[in-house]
């Protein structure tokens, strides 16, 4: 039998070319949590944040709610930003919000990747796709 | 509107009949298939046997991760494991895929243990013998103090502790 089980589901949607809107979910045995945040894709920057604590394991914990919009202004691309993270998200505030955070960081270039892929197959169907992925970069 | 990327994440913790773990990490997401199996070793947590398959659109440095993932066989979960692992698969010409695998499967070992405590604190309904529990709790584990906002310095939890 399973005695611990963690799923973390990343989705992202484009409200415009420049921005990428995380929602982002971790459910376990233990903690549930969500979090949508809202990044600039050029320089990553983290431009609104927002959770909600739906499963945890003592009275503090909702206090973390309010700490997480100490990530905005800080950068899913610079150096050591997951430290920072954990550090001023997860210490202050709440592990579990860092580690969603963290992970929509880990999509950031993934999920461009992955819509510019889209649309260069709606253009072109016959796309060589390993091709693509190995030329592509950040648009500036 | 729609997603235009999703990324699903699952990390489970079995027990084996002969009392070591079975931890299963897997990843999917549009343009990325990993999967990681790992057989720690109780109680000296020791990691017996690792194995990693990617598909789809592999990252540069991840190529060889089936080969890569042996080197963590014979390491122990314990503290300066993020460093261990981060030294011995990550880097510039590494694999951060298999880093946050590793590093993520050993998190859900400790919280496979933490589990039964939590679960036994909940059948208590008497706020002052709650509070007495989590006091109780975070001095037989003080790597938790100041890991959160519900252990450090200013909250409720930790008033009358000296840690």
């Amino acid at each position: 039998m399973i005695s611990f089980n963690r799923s973390q589901v990343i989705g992202a949607e484009f409200p415009d070319a420049d921005t990428i809107r995380f929602n982002g979910i971790q459910e376990d045995h233990i903690y549930g949590m969500e979090v949508q945040m809202e990044v600039r894709i050029a320089d990553g920057e983290i431009l609104k944040v927002d959770g909600n604590m739906k499963r945890y394991t003592n009275f503090v914990c909702p206090q973390a709610v309010p700490v997480l919009q100490t990530a905005i202004g800080n950068s899913l691309r610079d150096e050591g930003w997951e430290s920072k993270i954990m550090k001023e998200i997860g210490r202050k505030g709440c592990e579990h919000f860092a580690e969603i955070i963290i992970e929509c960081g880990h999509c950031l270039d993934q999920a461009v990747r992955s819509r510019d892929l889209s649309l260069a197959l709606e253009k072109d169907p016959g796309l060589d796709q390993h091709q693509f992925l190995q030329n592509w970069s950040i648009s500036p | 509107m729609i997603l235009r990327f999703l990324r699903n994440k699952l990390v489970e913790v079995e027990p084996r009949p002969d009392g070591n773990l079975s931890v299963s990490w897997r990843l999917t997401d549009d343009l990325l298939k990993v999967d990681v199996q790992m057989i720690i070793q109780v109680p000296d947590m020791e990691i017996l046997e690792a194995e990693a398959k990617m598909d789809r659109f592999v990252p540069q440095g991840c190529e060889s991760a089936s080969v890569l993932i042996k080197r963590i066989e014979g390491i122990n979960i314990g503290s300066g494991l993020r460093k261990i692992v981060g030294g011995i698969l990550g880097g510039a010409d590494g694999c951060s895929i298999l880093v946050n695998a590793v590093l993520e499967s050993a998190n859900a070992v400790i919280l496979h243990f933490t589990r039964p405590g939590i679960q036994m604190g909940e059948a208590v309904t008497d706020a002052d013998q709650k509070l007495a529990g989590l006091q109780a709790m975070l001095q037989s584990s003080p790597r938790l103090v100041r890991s959160c906002i519900s252990f450090q310095d200013e909250s409720p939890i930790m008033q009358g502790l000296n840690l």
